[in-house]
């Protein structure tokens, strides 16, 4: 097959700790407004710094809020066409904690809704799909979605795609980071030579992706995969290396056109130090790089679709965000950015790496005005 | 749109409560690893090295996940005990592809989807749009729902670890096995059903081909 249609985001809408919308997300990134709060409602035995999403609906009424958001703001009048692709995680676990801590066993637990895919079927009540499929790849899901989102449109096997990265708040995932030692007790500050762990946070963000440009539009014109085949959780910065390098040659271009990298930077050790050493080795022209982290939180499954937005907002801005509550950087060769800058940006890398050494990059570019 | 796969080789294996020769020791010499190792990993590892596949991209799947480090990972916090940071690292949907690229060293493209009842025939469509650029990829799926009271949640599933495993490349030959029409008998997972169906009717006399319909 020859098509190679190319592949823009046309529309996006997102809720997180940070914000209710994709708009106030990327002021409260650039203003240094992080949404991580102290939090003990997810752990019997610690406090930690966690990003809760600050809303009167419940989770499930915000994720078809999102979707009815998208089919709002772009061209479809419904999504009859639409391959829904899901990112997620943890799919329905903070419904299943919920029935089985009452009587601490699995009588009440309902599969349906525990599954990966009871995202997926919880949409599908509320709005008609071509198709769907869901990735669950940890903390890479929602990068992989949009990665396949691309995939098919660039070969012309469907029409349009609606990707849903999500990941709610669970006394799972933030036990087991807790148990991994890599929670911080306060707001993140990923690159940072004192940095002390990540924050567990809980988003949607939603990306319709088509292969007709609209206004403000912005293109995804690489996507690059790689596997560590190292280690569950400790990452090998070959394979980073390797996923940003595969993104290059997927969009064609050298790497002294990537002018920003959003870095998966989550804050712990071992990933800022990895992640740093990799991208000092491809990108010897020292593009801005900062970790959107410390505001939002780690936001896992969903983490890939909503730095997919916030890469969208700094080619539609022209503003490279800064890396909050960093104060001593322990990488120098690394460019981060300690303001927030009003620059030229035309292409933008955004990183997504998850255990089992499953790593996507994800490259996005301005789109020139129509 | 209709896409066309060979099946270059393939494997199944199930049992009602738990497959007992997975050659587990001789494909995972270390023993840190093979320790670690879960349930749907040690099928995984069998099932690649039943069809001669240990370098090249991978469409893997699941309905139901880790469901063991699930269970296990629930426990605690109901006990209120810190969560085993093994059994964390092992309960994501990743995890049994994880330690076959480990294991085998391949870093190749791996993607891992879980969409219920319909996991595997997603795994099909997946793996067909990929194949469109004409590479060899392992397609596979598995289930691993042995767990302690699992009667408590299950009342239709009789086998209780299964899996499939399927190499395919593009092909514009005309299909030779027909697999939508599933017929579940023997009740296993509806997820693993599709490609279970397709690795029932492999003829190793002739070219085996299915037709994915996207």
């Amino acid at each position: 097959m020859n098509t190679k249609n190319k592949v823009f985001i046309t529309a996006t809408s997102s809720v997180s700790c940070a914000s209710d919308n994709c708009n106030e997300l990327f002021s409260n990134i650039c203003e240094g407004n992080s949404g991580i709060k102290n939090n003990d409602k997810y752990s019997y035995e610690s406090c930690p710094a966690i990003g809760k999403i600050k809303s009167e609906k419940s989770f499930y009424e915000n994720l078809i809020l999102q979707c009815q958001n998208i089919l709002d703001n772009s061209t479809l009048d419904t999504f009859e066409n639409t391959l829904l692709v899901i990112g997620s995680s943890v799919g329905g676990m903070s419904i299943t904690e919920n029935d089985y801590f009452k009587n601490g066993d699995y009588k009440d637990i309902n599969t349906s809704t525990h599954n990966i895919n009871s995202i997926a079927d919880f949409i599908k009540k509320e709005f008609d799909f071509y198709d769907d499929i869901t990735f669950s790849t940890a903390c890479t899901s929602s990068a992989n979605a949009i990665g396949y989102a691309h995939e098919v449109l660039q070969k012309g096997i469907y029409k349009n795609v609606l990707v849903v990265g999500v990941d709610s708040l669970c006394k799972t995932t933030v036990g087991g980071f807790l148990s991994l030692g890599v929670l911080s007790s306060n707001p993140c500050k990923p690159f940072d030579v004192n940095r002390d762990g990540m924050n567990v946070s809980e988003a949607i963000a939603c990306l319709l992706i088509e292969t007709k440009s609209q206004e403000n539009s912005v293109e995804i014109c690489g996507v690059g995969y790689s596997s560590d085949a190292y280690h569950m959780t400790q990452p090998h910065p070959d394979g980073s290396k390797t996923a940003m390098q595969n993104a290059l040659k997927c969009a064609n271009i050298e790497f002294d056109k990537i002018d920003y990298i959003n870095a998966h930077g989550t804050g712990t050790i071992a990933n800022d130090e990895s992640e740093a050493n990799s991208i000092c080795e491809v990108f010897t022209n020292k593009p801005y790089v900062s970790s959107t982290k410390s505001i939002t939180g780690h936001t896992l499954g969903a983490a890939g679709a909503i730095e997919a937005i916030i890469s969208c907002k700094v080619l539609q801005n022209q503003m490279v965000p800064k890396n909050t509550f960093l104060n001593e950087k322990e990488n120098e060769e690394l460019n981060l950015s300690q303001e927030t800058i009003k620059t030229d940006v035309n292409y933008v890398l955004s990183n997504s790496f998850a255990f089992g050494g499953n790593n996507c990059s994800l490259i996005f570019k301005k789109v020139m005005d129509l | 749109m209709k896409i066309n796969l060979e099946i270059l080789d393939s494997s199944y294996i199930y049992d009602q409560v738990q497959i007992q020769d997975l050659n587990t020791k001789e494909l995972v010499p270390k023993m840190v690893t093979r320790r670690r190792l879960t349930r749907a990993a040690k099928i995984a590892l069998y099932l690649a090295s039943e069809v001669n596949f240990e370098d090249g991209r991978i469409v893997y799947g699941n309905s139901y996940a880790e469901l063991e480090s699930t269970s296990k990972i629930l426990n605690s916090i109901n006990n209120q005990e810190q969560i085993s940071p093994t059994v964390f690292q092992n309960s994501v949907n990743n995890t049994a592809v994880s330690y076959l690229s480990m294991v085998t060293s391949n870093k190749n493209e791996i993607m891992t989807i879980s969409s219920g009842d319909n996991t595997s025939l997603n795994i099909l469509k997946a793996g067909a749009i990929k194949a469109l650029d004409k590479d060899t990829l392992l397609l596979l799926v598995t289930e691993t729902i042995n767990i302690e009271k699992i009667e408590e949640l299950n009342n239709c599933i009789e086998y209780l670890e299964c899996g499939v495993a399927l190499k395919v490349r593009l092909t514009t030959e005309d299909k030779t096995i027909d697999y939508m029409d599933i017929k579940n008998k023997e009740n296993f997972p509806l997820s693993v059903m599709h490609m279970l169906q397709i690795a029932q009717n492999i003829d190793n006399n002739t070219s085996n081909i299915i037709e994915v319909n996207l």
